[in-house]
């Protein structure tokens, strides 16, 4: 469509209609494999709770949050669907990123505006955020918004209309991050 | 007839593979439409970018509708399937937070997960982030545990919400994807005219 | 606007559009007719009179009686409890749920065992699990619980014990007054008699 920068070298990337598409088959391989979508947050839950049952058990027994995902039967806690997920989207991530030819040294990605420093702490801060928010949410974008909804969960519905309607009202407020 | 895992078709482990197969598709599919840059994401809100409105939307409806036809042609039992349950008082709180989250992180703990592959230590930033704020969640999980619980719907789905067929709730979802797809797209010419760059590596 | 996608749009909205209109479909999982034989064949499936009057009485609360007769017949005597479903509704969307709820047992019943059993083949071919058959229907229930035919007395001790039972499974459904008989004050003549089949004391 608009090719106003043709000096710059245009990132390659798939175009985004097809790129739903693809995904929304995926999902929709998932619910036929698995009866279940997916979801990032699910595994970073399990890890905290496995480095928090290894190095105090009596803590992650005591607690109930940590207690609902302890297994009962001793069974190993990273052992799951969710962790090989994630797992797996890291590797597909480095596959398509070395396709693409995006795989390169270390970098912080930030608008020129503002520092690496400030963009670091905007994202250890938006992590925290969205950490303690996909708790309460029951599932992260990926796990509530896209696989919730597309399961036509209302609560699915519910998170990705706050989310996206939030980050429209507060985007003002932090224009200077990216524009 | 699915799904499969759940009625034992596929057994032991290669539910594992499977789960491995599956996140690196959408690893890849994430990565290859542009979710690794941050900036990427963060123009959704800001109008240069539209990439996650797209990606997200078009995901949904062709599942939704999917979904649906598979339901219809009994190749997979609907009833299997899991539907996220609705605690509202929790949830309301929970997208706002990541609404926030999202506005100024400029990821999700998907995409972040894409970004830490290709090398974006601000990705691995915010992954990190995940972990820490999900541990502080927890610590402090028993203060709030009963409003974690409070309003619960149960595993309600749209349609029973609203009282139509989740046929009707599919469609209209097309419906309003398909007009969203036109208004961003206008809005995205608009705004890129003022600007030089708006696709990021 | 590129045609491409006013092409993917289009087919888009018709396959969405397409779900509306498709004609309501009855997504019965049928069992396999192997299944289903081999399922007939068992007498697994009757329950005698005894044991439903045993867990009216005890108020079993996974015990789901359904009685297949005719509406008017049901309004006249029907057993505690029982849910109508005329046998030629069975297959109606609006009772489908009084079937294939968890941890339930349902019971079939109608006069006789015929059409009951005739039921139960219907709920099973929809792929419903947990469901029974009265054994000898209404009429075996007046012959053995409401009237129940007090033993000879050469018969077993376990017959006695069992009319016992049915006598005060009558005064618990009709409220007569119970005696006891007199059968335990016989002579000891034990004849020792075979064990009965798992489902004994039918009609």
């Amino acid at each position: 469509m608009n090719t106003k920068s043709d000096k710059i070298q245009q990132p390659r990337y798939i175009n985004p209609y097809f790129g739903g598409i693809l995904l929304g088959l995926l999902l929709l391989a998932t619910f036929f494999i698995a009866g279940r979508g997916l979801s990032a947050t699910g595994a970073v839950k399990l890890s905290v709770t496995k480095v928090v049952e290894t190095v105090a058990p009596a803590h992650a027994e005591s607690n109930p949050y940590y207690s609902m995902f302890l297994p009962e039967d001793g069974g190993s806690i990273m052992f799951n669907w969710l962790v090989f997920g994630a797992i797996g989207t890291l590797f597909g991530g480095m596959l398509s990123g070395v396709i693409f030819g995006r795989m390169k040294k270390f970098r912080v990605e930030h608008s020129p505006k503002i520092s690496a420093r400030t963009r670091l702490i905007a994202a250890g801060a938006g992590g925290i955020l969205f950490g303690v928010g996909s708790q309460f949410g029951r599932g992260c974008s990926s796990g509530a918004a896209l696989s919730g909804t597309a399961a036509f969960s209302f609560g699915g519905l519910l998170v990705m209309a706050l989310m996206f309607g939030v980050g429209y009202v507060f985007a003002y407020f932090f224009r200077k991050l990216w524009i | 007839m699915g799904p499969l895992i759940p009625q034992e078709i596929i057994t032991g482990q290669w539910d594992f593979v499977i789960a491995l197969l599956i996140g690196a598709s959408f690893g890849f599919i994430l990565e290859a439409s542009g979710f690794s840059s941050s900036r990427n994401i963060a123009g959704v809100f800001y109008g240069y970018n539209f990439v996650v409105l797209r990606v997200f939307f078009t995901a949904m409806i062709v599942a939704m509708v999917g979904l649906m036809y598979f339901s219809y042609f009994g190749w997979i039992d609907i009833n299997l399937v899991f539907v996220l349950p609705t605690y509202l008082n929790s949830m309301l709180l929970g997208g706002f937070i990541m609404g926030l989250g999202f506005v100024i992180g400029g990821f999700c703990p998907g995409t972040s997960y894409t970004a830490v592959a290709i090398g974006k230590i601000d990705g691995i930033f915010f992954a990190v982030g995940t972990f820490i704020g999900i541990f502080i969640f927890a610590e402090a999980f028993p203060l709030f545990e009963n409003f974690y619980t409070a309003n619960d719907l149960g595993p309600i789905t749209i349609g029973e919400m609203f009282g139509v067929s989740n046929d009707i709730v599919a469609f209209v979802f097309t419906i309003i994807a398909i007009v969203a797809f036109y208004v961003t797209w206008l809005i995205e010419k608009r705004v890129r005219k003022n600007m030089t760059e708006y696709k990021f590596e | 606007m590129n045609r491409n996608y006013i092409f993917l749009a289009i087919v888009m909205i018709m396959l969405a559009g397409g779900l509306l209109l498709l004609p309501e479909r009855h997504n019965y999982q049928q069992i396999k007719p192997e299944k289903l034989m081999w399922d007939i064949t068992q007498t697994s499936r009757f329950v005698t009179t005894d044991q439903v009057a045993k867990r009216i009485i005890e108020g079993d609360p996974t015990l789901e009686l359904i009685d297949i007769r005719p509406v008017k017949d049901f309004e006249a005597f029907s057993l505690t409890n029982a849910i109508s479903i005329p046998i030629d509704s069975l297959m109606s969307p609006n009772y489908q749920d009084y079937l294939g709820i968890e941890d339930m047992k349902v019971v079939f019943y109608g006069n006789d065992d015929i059409k009951a059993d005739q039921a139960w083949v219907i709920a099973k071919r929809m792929g419903y699990n947990s469901i029974y058959v009265m054994e000898g229907g209404l009429n075996c229930w007046i012959k053995t619980i409401i009237r129940p035919v007090e033993p000879k007395e050469s018969d077993p001790l376990e017959d006695f014990d069992l009319y016992q039972f049915r006598m005060g499974a009558s005064a618990y459904f009709t409220g007569a007054k119970v005696e006891a008989p007199d059968a335990t004050k016989t002579g000891v003549k034990v004849v020792r008699r075979k064990k009965g089949a798992a489902v004994a004391g039918g009609c």
